[in-house]
């Protein structure tokens, strides 16, 4: 009997030995796109905390998408929660949010060319020049100052009136030597760097929480506020579309929206004359028009949309659908005559785009 | 009927006065061993009719001071645990169900988080434990409602220990880690008093292979040369936590029994940097702290044919959770700080009345009031001035029920309980749950067990209240389950024992509460998703005495879980209808061996998780991949008997085959490690 316990305690032994769990080693992929011309990069943003971003790419010319190409690529992670992306002269800088970094990659092979670390929590990067970019960031009531070349953090710009906590620098657009900014989680606000000193020269109140920001062909900028939410000490109003003419920093115009309206992602055209945005459906409008439309551009199909942009060459518009936020969201492809294209699968809720 | 009177009394009553004591190493080599016996025919407690129910070996609780109810319930029960990290939040999924579908109760109290309504199972010591049971599915209604999965109990009870007695406990281990375990125990006729305290710490510096990034090495001009996957330590991952736990228990003699429990807790954990960082540790502190305090005073009284009980509860818990980077000359700023603060106050009445052999009536109204002071972010306003992001509410949870319980004949048992939960204002219908039991052979003890409930679970006030997405408007979730089962247990009397169980299970839960981002950047719940959870669940106990020095036991689990999507798509592009629930395994398996040679002991321990998808559509993708994994663990432990005192000696390797393993994406569990422990128990 003895015996036998020993026997079985072995025979278990063997039975449990080969188990070992294959927590693989990712297998580079080579890749080339340098032959299609336009190619629309979508990053996806992932699940907070769970490291699954993922960076999709398309060619809207042969209707192919390549998912997860950053990982395909580089047999490793793009980290956790891909916030936004552009590119400059062949470089994409990829910048993932929960992972205090940004990537910059080939835009054609999608290998990973370098790297700036230990940023707080970044969301957008802007160019100044080869040597000398912004990054906004949540939860810091700093824009950091980078050397792209060197790779390296430089400075700070501190930004007025705002704690660490409640720090929210959203996206940036450039007129002359100013840099705009909106102040989005807990703010109403735009600020004016000057990019010589960079320091915050100048701020304009708007509405509660303006979530993105972009110049259209007239030298206006157009942002759009969500209004806050239900029970917010910060409060909560309806909320609008404004536009800011660049060289006076003043609101020329407000289209208010209704109260409980949840409008987001303003984008601009190639030729930089409609503004496009989601509230419900996807609006278009011409920037030099006196109101909002009656009837939406693509009107709401029982799916919240998380995303958009349109393709600066074609005027062709997509919009995301983050569907249940853990699963392939879907990418629909529209025409400017509102004809759907394509259709295509991507990453876990994509969130912004960037045009090669 | 005396005999019977007496086994009511004791297993129905005063069943946890028979905790397995653990013998002292000179009785293990000087007495042998027994087996314990199994239950046989006419001594199946009659408030057990009908139901699932697994039952935690004092051995298993006690193995080591260094182990959480986590652990346990990782290595010795078919319920799957999410394990964020070694001394991490660890939650449960019972049946394929959410953590915040598993109740929680700790001596008859309710100890899920009100805010979040799961419960961290690595914040409670196994050594706190002294009984411990799962109710499967329909099981828990008989314990309490919104266990749509199913109930975890845990209990303490007096030591049955005569005079003074002292144990300690010092374990040391890898990642320097140090676990200290003190009792202190006074019992007489009438008294019993126990102190506990653990005290665990560790810098929790692991050492992993990270397979998610890559380290770049640059020329000159900052062009990449060369990259490799670099080996890191667990950043950010130190723990120091201390409980206590104070127990005085009085006993009349004469049928009455007063008992109080206090445990108090004081947890300090950094929340490890994720594999995907690329932060410096140095600049960032992420760190949650929790005081938490539980107490019960409760009143038991005992008569032949019926019981009354009493108690009054509650539980303080402080909550701070820091976020901080370091904005120059090592000045930490709060990127984020939030702190909450909940006080429960518990009250509940319980009776049991017999009617000769055949009937038991029971009867249970228990409340928890919560307040709650949730202070989440602070903001500045406006009109200049501070704000605080956060919310302030109240609410009670009542439940109740009475049961019938009858056994016509020896065979057969029938259980029928309705239950009445109302959480604020707002009312379930009766809950209503039907259990029945046959013996279908005495040859073997082959009893066939049934049972369906129905069950509802209401949203936590994180739910409802949090700010910003929390949905006043949500709809509690509502279940229905189905059980059948059959078992059997055969002994030879100081030989051998055999038992195992074969479950089937069948749930249906509407309205699902999932919290998904809004455009507004924040998350918010919704009632989504209708889910069909069904399957599987085995367990077997062997043991046997091989000769009356050598003992020999086996436990082993294994449950089939698919947790099924079956909810209305919500959008054309929706992937997940008709799919498994992520972070649900459809295979998990446990097996515990234990070989006892005189005062030496031998244990292995096994589990196995099958892949766990991490997306709703079940894709597999290259950066969401949880591959399946089996963790090995052993302990070797010594006894050794002086005059002054029993030494024990124990050393345990965990991970035994340094598996790199997930248990959630981006955050690696440690690879082989050891601990030894030295124990001493003085005699006086």
């Amino acid at each position: 009997m003895v015996k036998n316990i020993i026997k079985l305690v072995l025979l278990s032994f063997i039975l449990l030995m080969p188990s070992c769990m294959e927590w693989d080693y990712g297998l580079e992929e080579s890749f080339d796109m340098s032959s299609s011309g336009e190619g629309l990069f979508i990053c996806n943003e992932g699940n907070f905390q769970y490291g699954n971003a993922t960076l999709s790419y398309y060619d809207p010319q042969s209707k192919v998408v390549q998912n997860e190409v950053f990982y395909r690529s580089n047999a490793m992670k793009l980290g956790d929660v891909c916030q936004s992306m552009v590119i400059r002269d062949g470089i994409g800088w990829v910048v993932v949010n929960n992972s205090h970094v940004i990537f910059a990659i080939d835009i054609n092979t999608f290998k990973e060319v370098g790297r700036i670390t230990n940023l707080t929590s970044p969301r957008y990067i802007h160019f100044l020049s080869d040597e000398k970019a912004y990054v906004t960031q949540i939860w810091d009531n700093r824009i950091f100052i980078v050397n792209p070349k060197k790779l390296e953090i430089t400075g700070y710009i501190d930004v007025p009136n705002m704690t660490m906590e409640s720090g929210s620098t959203e996206q940036m657009v450039q007129y002359g030597k100013y840099v705009y900014v909106n102040c989005w989680s807990y703010q109403n606000r735009i600020i004016k760097i000057d990019t010589e000193t960079d320091k915050v020269v100048d701020e304009l109140t708007v509405g509660i929480q303006p979530t993105s920001l972009v110049m259209d062909c007239n030298n206006k900028l157009w942002t759009v506020t969500d209004g806050g939410y239900e029970g917010s000490p910060y409060g909560h109003e309806a909320p609008s579309l404004y536009r800011i003419d660049a060289e006076t920093f003043k609101v020329e115009k407000q289209f208010k929206f209704d109260f409980g309206d949840w409008p987001s992602e303003v984008q601009l055209n190639g030729t930089k004359d409609k503004i496009y945005w989601l509230n419900d459906d996807v609006w278009e409008m011409d920037v030099n028009a006196d109101r909002v439309p009656v009837r939406p551009f693509l009107p709401y199909n029982g799916t919240l949309y998380y995303g958009l942009t349109v393709c600066p060459h074609t005027g062709d518009v997509y919009v995301a659908d983050a569907v249940d936020y853990v699963q392939q969201g879907k990418v629909y492809r529209y025409s400017k005559d509102k004809v759907l294209l394509d259709e295509f699968y991507v990453g876990i809720i994509p969130g912004a785009f960037c045009w090669k | 009927m005396k005999k019977y009177i007496l086994f009511l009394t004791v297993s129905l009553v005063c069943n946890s006065f028979l905790l397995a004591q653990k013998v002292s190493s000179k009785e293990w080599s000087t007495k042998g061993f027994t087996l314990k016996e199994i239950t046989v025919l006419g001594e199946r407690p009659m408030k057990e009719i009908g139901a699932q129910l697994t039952k935690f070996d004092s051995v298993v609780l006690k193995e080591n001071i260094a182990l959480s109810m986590a652990d346990v319930l990782t290595f010795s029960s078919p319920i799957f645990v999410k394990s964020y990290g070694r001394a991490t939040l660890s939650t449960v999924s019972f049946r394929g169900t959410s953590p915040s579908h598993t109740q929680v109760t700790w001596n008859g109290m309710k100890i899920n988080n009100p805010m979040l309504g799961m419960t961290d199972f690595s914040m409670i010591p196994s050594y706190f434990i002294d009984d411990a049971s799962l109710l499967h599915g329909t099981s828990s209604v008989n314990e309490t409602g919104g266990g749509l999965g199913g109930a975890v109990k845990m209990s303490t009870v007096p030591a049955q220990n005569e005079g003074f007695g002292v144990q300690y406990v010092q374990g040391v281990g890898s990642f320097k880690t140090f676990d200290e375990f003190l009792r202190l125990t006074y019992g007489s006729e009438k008294w019993q008093m126990s102190t506990r305290a653990v005290l665990s710490s560790s810098p929790n510096e692991y050492e992993y292979k990270n397979h998610d990034k890559k380290e770049n090495i640059y020329d000159e001009d900052m062009n990449i040369v060369g990259q490799y996957y670099p080996v890191e330590n667990n950043r950010s991952g130190s723990y120091k936590d201390f409980h206590f736990l104070q127990e005085v228990y009085y006993n009349t003699g004469k049928g009455d029994r007063f008992g109080f429990n206090a445990w108090y807790i004081n947890s300090n954990r950094e929340l490890p940097m994720l594999t995907t960082d690329y932060g410096e540790e140095m600049d960032f502190d992420n760190r949650q702290r929790e005081h938490t305090f539980r107490s019960i005073l409760s009143w038991d009284h005992f008569r032949s044919n019926w019981k009354l009980s009493a108690k009054g509860g509650y539980i303080n818990t402080w909550m701070a959770y820091d976020y901080k980077r370091d904005v120059g000359n090592g000045n930490m700023a709060h990127m984020t700080r939030s702190r909450s603060k909940i006080n429960t106050f518990y009250g509940q009445a319980e009776s049991e009345y017999f009617i000769g052999k055949k009937w038991l009536f029971t009867a249970n109204v228990a409340v928890h009031q919560h307040f709650v002071e949730s202070q989440d972010k602070n903001i500045i306003l406006q009109e200049g001035g501070k704000g605080i992001v956060g919310y302030n509410k109240a609410r009670v949870e009542l439940s109740s029920s009475v049961s019938a319980k009858y056994r016509p004949t020896d065979n057969i048992g029938l259980s029928f309980v309705l239950r009445e939960d109302m959480y604020g204002e707002d009312f379930t219908p009766l809950i209503p749950a039907f259990f029945i039991d046959e013996v279908i052979s005495k040859k073997g003890n082959i009893t066939a067990k049934a049972s369906v409930s129905r069950n509802f679970r209401f949203p936590t006030l994180n739910d409802l209240y949090f700010l910003p997405g929390g949905n006043p408007n949500l709809k509690k979730e509502s279940g229905i389950t189905y059980d059948a089962g059959i078992s059997f247990a055969v002994a030879k009397e100081n030989r051998y024992t055999l038992n195992g169980s074969l479950n089937w299970f069948d749930s249906y839960i509407n309205d699902w509460i999932l919290w998904l981002p809004t455009t507004k950047g924040f998350f918010s719940p919704k009632n989504i998703k209708d889910v069909h959870a069904y399957g599987i669940e085995t367990q077997w106990d062997y043991s046997v005495l091989i000769t009356q020095r050598l003992k020999f036991d086996l436990n082993a689990t294994y449950s089939w879980t698919p947790s099924i999507n079956e909810g209305e798509p919500i959008s054309a592009a929706d992937q997940s209808v008709g799919k498994q629930l992520p972070y649900v395994p459809h295979h998990s398996a446990t097996i515990t061996g234990r070989l006892s040679w005189n005062s030496w002991s031998f244990i292995y321990k096994w589990c196995y998780y099958s892949e766990r998808f991490t997306m709703s559509s079940n894709d597999i993708s290259l950066t969401g991949r949880l591959p399946e994994y089996y963790m090995n663990n052993i302990t070797v432990e010594k006894g050794v008997s002086f005059k002054f005192a029993d030494i024990s000696i124990k050393g345990s390797v965990n991970n035994l085959f340094d598996e790199e393993y997930l248990s959630v994406l981006s955050r690696p569990m440690p690879g082989i490690n050891f601990e030894i422990f030295l124990g001493i128990t003085p005699k006086f």
